[in-house]
């Protein structure tokens, strides 16, 4: 590149750095310079105030002065492309021209792999901390007392959680997967190989619904109302089928009386967890009414903290980019937890189902050890977002 | 493999740099010349694809994967139409 002058002044952002912007809520315009498909699959969203364009970084180079043009001038631009290397060179194309443009160091790449780790408590007895993946929407916990630790629902690069553990001086002693998933791949089989420490999942999940196959993985199966003890926290595992046969919540209970139910793909935020992944929508769509309407409710007081495993967007950050709230909070604007009889229920599953990614009866099946990815076809797995709760 | 008149080496040249210089090598092409492309940027594939859908002047003919010494190389084929 020529523009000596110009790149001294764009701005890098990290990934991080970006996080931090998406969730403020400031504007902030994104110039998107991957192809056309890569950006329909998955992109950086936010609130109203970030605004996204989608303009290859060859169409730059093929007309250079038309593409800047269609770049706002008075706006603080970042631009993104898949490695870093075209964003740059389209933001030193930019400022050329004037523009304030920036670009996103390590590329879509880093945005996607990127963790965001914060506590959602910090008490006496322990902490909780979130462990998000915000660029899919996933969401994984640590639950932290006495230097004992478990994890739930941890995600693929367990380099993350290993770090999180040894920052809190704590030993892992349980892992913990609310249900087979089936949007991404698991870390908890390799984190229960690397420490040692038991995986938890319920049998049901441990064949795969489609292939009718067995887990080839190790785990630990576990009862309906089985509790566990990590320091001064008890874990009381709830049975809760419908997303999946054997999906669980956890609630851990705080030695103040603190309640906090791990829902995994259950219960959302403002959705819920749908029931045709497994490819049986139509007998399992009854069978997590049962759960929703009749199995959980006994577990939950107003004041229970809902942390589930995902968030579909970045408007259900609750404050300080935690996504997880009071019960009473969550059914003020989760309209789809409102009481149905089972015939209505059925009708609005049915009219809110999102697409069935294909990918995802591959990665149930890299989950219970069928199938053994690469590095490069396991991100290729986990391209795109999570759509595992029905539509708004 | 598909005959060419002029051929680029970009391996080991990152994003943007293959596209950037296919660009320049096209304009020094006559109408109705193909050029050959030897990168290594696996993104390389999707782009050209794309560039050729974009550009007014650029078609593709043939990608190719090439193993050689255990690199993959990616052989695209170019005409220039205009």
């Amino acid at each position: 590149m020529t523009t000596t002058d110009a790149q001294a002044t764009e701005t890098m952002f990290t990934a991080g750095e970006l996080y931090d912007r998406v969730l403020s809520g400031e504007p902030l315009f994104i110039l998107d310079v991957r192809n056309a498909d890569e950006y329909k699959r998955m992109r950086v969203e936010g609130h109203r105030n970030l605004e996204s364009v989608n303009i290859p970084y060859f169409e730059f180079i093929e007309d250079e002065d038309g593409m800047c043009a269609r770049v706002p001038a008075d706006r603080e631009v970042l631009v993104i492309c898949a490695k870093e290397g075209s964003s740059q060179y389209v933001a030193g194309l930019l400022q050329e021209r004037g523009i304030k443009a920036g670009y996103l160091q390590g590329g879509f790449v880093s945005w996607g792999n990127f963790y965001d780790v914060r506590e959602v408590v910090s008490a006496d007895w322990g902490t909780i901390v979130q462990i998000a993946r915000p660029a899919r929407g996933d969401l994984s916990f640590a639950l932290v007392s006495d230097g004992k630790a478990a994890l739930i629902d941890p995600l693929r690069h367990i380099d993350v959680y290993q770090q999180a553990l040894a920052d809190a001086g704590a030993e892992l002693t349980h892992i913990f997967d609310t249900h087979v998933h089936a949007d991404h791949i698991s870390g908890g089989p390799a984190l229960s190989q690397a420490s040692g420490a038991p995986y938890y999942v319920h049998a049901y999940d441990a064949i795969h619904p489609i292939d009718m196959l067995p887990a080839t993985i190790a785990y630990t199966s576990m009862e309906d109302g089985q509790q566990f003890s990590v320091g001064q926290i008890t874990i009381t595992a709830i049975w809760y089928p419908g997303h999946t046969l054997g999906q669980m919540n956890y609630l851990a209970t705080a030695p103040d009386g603190g309640r906090y139910l791990f829902t995994g793909d259950g219960i959302f935020l403002r959705s819920f967890g749908r029931p045709d992944l497994g490819g049986r929508g139509e007998a399992w769509t009854p069978m997590l009414y049962d759960s929703m309407f009749r199995r959980l409710p006994p577990y939950l007081t107003a004041e229970t903290m809902i942390l589930p495993a995902h968030f579909s967007t970045i408007d259900e950050d609750a404050g300080g980019g935690i996504f997880a709230e009071p019960y009473s909070t969550l059914l003020t604007h989760n309209d789809a937890l409102r009481p149905r009889t089972l015939e209505e229920f059925s009708a609005f599953v049915l009219s809110h189902l999102p697409v069935f990614p294909p990918e995802y009866v591959e990665i149930k099946r890299v989950n219970i050890g069928l199938s053994t990815p690469t590095e490069e076809q396991a991100s290729e797995l986990e391209l795109g977002k999570n759509i595992c709760a029905l539509a708004e | 493999m598909s005959s060419f008149d002029q051929t680029l080496d970009v391996k080991g040249a990152k994003c943007p740099m293959p596209l950037v210089k296919s660009r320049k090598a096209m304009g020094d092409l006559a109408v109705g010349q193909v050029l050959q492309v030897v990168a290594t940027d696996r993104g390389s594939i999707a782009d050209f694809q794309g560039w050729a859908k974009t550009a007014k002047n650029v078609e593709i003919i043939s990608q190719e994967t090439v193993e050689d010494g255990g690199v993959n190389l990616y052989v695209h084929y170019l005409r220039r139409t205009a």
